[in-house]
């Protein structure tokens, strides 16, 4: 249905893509696969219409499409859902669905009949009145395919879809996918999950370095030569941390049994939160009396879905927010209502959620931001030391594995997992570190960067640190925590260990229901 | 993945050919101002006056004599100084609209102590340095309370600096209005109410000693602070630590930066070198506080900060085209006859083509750090 041949894109002197020939069936699920920068969300947007080739042809049912834009693409039968959704959150669902549609009188009553017939159709349950700030994650998603699938699409290209969804709503969302295909669609999905390949793909082709590495039609027997052609490794050499995190946790090595290891922690409380309650602007309660405990050499993980407490428990970490209630303790220094710069002086390091806007100035230098610290920036009589600064920013370079063109490139300029390097080995190399938080500390990173940071937490844990991982990604925390709590509109819901075993039981505690 | 891509600053380069051999950023802002002057020649002419004598006198009031030399040297100082303060406080993302108001409390404070007994006779040039200091303090007092209304309640310091403005304007009118101020005690109906005279002691020495070239000491002063500034932004802890919290205040101040105490600091000095700007104009060329003495220099050193666009060289640039424009308007319209709106038109032309050349090329050499 959709051919590709010998397409390239260029951004600069960065080849994006190069000489990519791809076949796209109707009524095939399609997975793209690659790591962060391979090239999977430019071929999307090349297909979209957001960019345009600079080399090579493609052909829609053998006509030449050639889209100058989302709306020559539209016009063609070819919809995207994108990673971020564009909904306005006050409107209701329909409304929403209604912009950019309506023409003329707006006939809201006929339009829900539509989404009603539309929903049985695929199984897309929605609520046509609903107001879009008031749904889940997942429900907002269904509301973006929804709005392709009223187009009646020929192309359906999804990308990462299932980044942001709890593992009840990836499954409905790959049901969705292949009732999509199977009403002769092309389904285009983009996914670095190996699991979903396994469950949902027909076909895999994957991107390393803007160029096709390989071609599958048979994918779940392929598995390991498809992560070979993603990250040029065996599979087997892996991190079972990785394995875990990629999707393939039934593939990964059995480890000790996590509570048997804090039987061996020193029986001493490193971080305590005592009780902490915050509250917004509003007054709206955000984080509910929470109580957490790390030990020396312990990572404790929070999951929950984004927005339910994990950045007001970042910024009170970070002295960034001062609690309304409770205690912040560590290592048996009561820390509370203090600075930023007692946090940092009592060891705490901080890997924040957001590094662009916590935890890095994306407008200053590599070596600027590796001295963000107050603390660390070396002066003689208030002027900088320029030359030791360089000198040690290079010798954290080679430590932390931070590749840029040099230490003075702008900070904005590395890749993300170079950042997160930069950020994470900043925070690890506090002066007497005891407490590291690190929050969403692989998002967007590709396997290399991912297995670098969990090798560089490990490193801190054994050195005796607590640390404190938060995570929306379920799997990323069933595999480097030692144990698991469960956070959910600000109030921890559950403990449960480690096991791979308990990822249901997490996953509906995640979701706000008790078990 | 795309998003990482494109956000690498690895813009294309541009593959047109260089049709001229001159390289472009000689070419570019010269071909511009000849424009602006071509602009501003067409508008004389459309006025119906005499274009050869608008020139003339336009080109002796900048450069025709040592005196014209100077007096445009005396203002560009004046510029500079409004200038360095404004790039200051801007390094922390702040925008400091204050000058005019600045300058006009310097010049009152510089004024009320140099008239203050016994300062007058103070030996080693103290008669001078103790108002300048006090006009420094003044204007710093000026600009702080914009900084401590930005950091306790988050007024916007555009609106705070600019209303402050006003006020100062309006105090310098009332203290020359009153006699228990500054009023000079004698005046007649035909003089406009003004301060006594500045004592000669405390009037700014001029480098040649010669009142054919009147270039003061507020030069040397200007040209050191200008070092002193790039230095401090530069090279400093503090300068890194106006970077940061200008760039990103929620980073800085996790990074252990006050981003209120920087705010109120860096308003602070923005304001001292307003007040400084104040003494110069009243110690070095005025002698005495008039209403409305300081007729828009405050506005102007805005739009030299802002033509600086962050750089100490780039203040010393535009303080220099300001006060040799200011200087051959003035001329222009004094000998020429050529109207004041003409020749604030033509001066604005000048400054939107040079802005513009700079704008211009710098589009095309994205490289510059």
């Amino acid at each position: 249905m959709l051919a590709l041949r010998g397409v390239g894109k260029r951004f600069g002197a960065f080849a994006a893509l190069t000489d990519v020939d791809l076949e796209i069936r109707g009524g095939e699920v399609h997975c793209l696969l690659g790591e962060n920068g391979a090239g999977k969300s430019t071929l999307c947007n090349l297909l979209f219409g957001i960019h345009v080739p600079d080399a090579g042809e493609i052909r829609l049912d053998g006509a030449a499409y050639v889209p100058r834009g989302p709306r020559d693409a539209l016009a063609a039968g070819v919809a995207m859902v994108h990673q971020h959704f564009s909904l306005i959150d006050d409107m209701s669902v329909v409304d929403n669905l209604l912009l950019g549609q309506a023409r003329g009188m707006v006939n809201r009553k006929a339009y829900a009949a539509r989404l009603g017939e539309l929903a049985d159709r695929y199984g897309l349950a929605l609520a046509p009145f609903a107001r879009v700030g008031d749904i889940s994650i997942g429900e907002r998603q269904r509301v973006e395919i929804v709005k392709c699938l009223m187009r009646e699409p020929r192309v359906l290209i999804l990308d990462e879809p299932t980044a942001v969804l709890l593992p009840d709503e990836i499954r409905s969302l790959l049901a969705v996918v292949r009732r999509v295909a199977a009403q002769g669609c092309a389904v285009i999905l983009v996914t670095h999950k190996l699991a979903e390949i396994r469950t949902v793909a027909d076909r895999v082709s994957v991107l390393r370095q803007g160029r096709i590495a390989a071609t599958s039609d048979a994918p779940a027997d392929d598995i390991g030569a498809l992560v070979r052609a993603m990250i040029q490794r065996p599979m087997e050499g892996l991190d079972p941390a990785m394995m875990v995190t990629l999707g393939m946790a039934q593939d990964a090595a059995p480890r000790a049994p996590a509570p048997h290891r804090r039987a061996t922690l020193p029986p001493r409380d490193m971080l305590q939160l005592d009780g902490i309650t915050v509250r917004d602007a509003d007054g709206a309660i955000r984080l509910d009396t929470l109580t957490v405990t790390v030990r020396p050499g312990e990572i404790v993980g929070i999951a929950g879905v984004e927005g339910n407490g994990q950045s007001e428990l970042g910024a009170v970490l970070a002295g960034l927010a001062v609690p309304d209630e409770g205690r912040v303790v560590v290592d048996g220094a009561d820390l509370t209502g203090r600075r930023p710069q007692a946090f940092t002086a009592a060891g705490v390091g901080i890997v924040p959620e957001d590094r662009h806007l916590v935890g890095a100035i994306v407008d200053m230098s590599l070596t600027e931001n590796l001295f963000l610290d107050r603390a660390r920036v070396p002066t003689r009589f208030g002027l900088l030391r320029r030359g030791e600064m360089r000198k040690t920013a290079l010798a954290m370079m080679a430590q932390f594995d931070v590749r840029a063109a040099g230490p003075d490139v702008a900070f904005g300029s590395l890749s993300g997992g170079n950042q997160q390097k930069a950020v994470l080995g900043r925070e690890l190399t506090t002066p007497g570190l005891k407490v590291l938080l690190a929050a969403q500390p692989t998002r967007g990173l590709d396997v290399g960067a991912v297995e670098a940071v969990y090798g560089l937490i490990r490193d801190a844990c054994a050195r005796g640190v607590a640390v404190l991982l938060i995570s929306s990604e379920l799997d990323e925390i069933i595999a480097v925590a030692d144990r698991v709590l469960v956070l959910y509109r600000g109030r921890i819901v559950g403990e449960r260990p480690a096991d791979p075993a308990e990822r249901e039981r997490i996953g509906a505690l995640m979701a706000g229901q008790s078990t | 993945m795309t998003t990482e891509a494109t956000s690498t600053p690895a813009r294309a380069p541009s593959w047109r050919p260089h049709a001229v051999a001159v390289p472009q950023g000689l070419l570019v802002p010269v071909a511009a101002v000849l424009g602006a002057f071509a602009c501003g020649a067409l508008l004389v002419v459309a006025t119906g006056l005499p274009l050869g004598q608008a020139a003339s006198a336009f080109v002796d009031g900048a450069f025709g004599s040592a005196y014209a030399i100077s007096a445009s040297l005396n203002r560009s100082v004046v510029y500079a100084l409004v200038g360095l303060g404004f790039i200051f406080a801007n390094r922390a993302n702040l925008t400091n609209v204050g000058g005019e108001g600045q300058i006009a409390v310097g010049g009152i404070a510089a004024t009320a102590v140099a008239l203050a007994p016994g300062v007058g006779q103070l030996p080693f040039g103290l008669a001078f340095i103790v108002p300048m200091l006090a006009a420094t303090l003044a204007g710093a007092f000026w600009g702080g309370i914009a900084g401590v209304l930005k950091a306790r309640v988050g007024t916007n310091e555009v609106i705070s600096t600019l209303l402050l403005s006003f006020i100062a304007t309006w105090l310098v009118y009332w203290c020359v209005q009153s006699r228990q101020l500054l009023r000079q005690p004698m005046t007649s109906a035909a003089t406009l109410p003004e301060s006594p005279a500045i004592p000669e002691a405390a009037q700014l020495p001029l480098l040649t000693g010669d009142y054919a070239s009147p270039v003061t000491i507020g030069l040397p002063i200007a040209v050191g602070l200008a070092i002193l500034v790039a230095v401090v932004l530069g090279r400093s802890r503090l300068g890194f630590q106006l970077k940061a919290v200008g760039l990103n205040p929620v980073a800085a101040m996790r990074a252990g930066f006050s981003t209120q105490q920087t705010v109120v600091l860096a308003f602070l000095v923005a304001g001292g070198f307003g007040g400084l700007a104040g003494a110069v104009m009243l110690l070095g060329d005025q002698y005495s506080l008039k209403a409305g003495f300081s007729s828009g220099y405050g506005y102007d050193g805005l739009v030299v900060g802002l033509l600086a666009r962050g750089s100490v060289s780039g203040v010393m640039a535009a303080s220099l085209l300001f006060g040799f424009l200011r200087s051959a308007g003035i001329t222009m319209e004094m000998s020429a006859g050529v109207p004041t709106a003409l020749v604030v038109v033509i001066q604005g032309l000048i400054v939107v083509a040079v802005a513009g050349a700079a704008f211009w090329l710098d589009r095309k050499q994205p490289a510059r750090g």
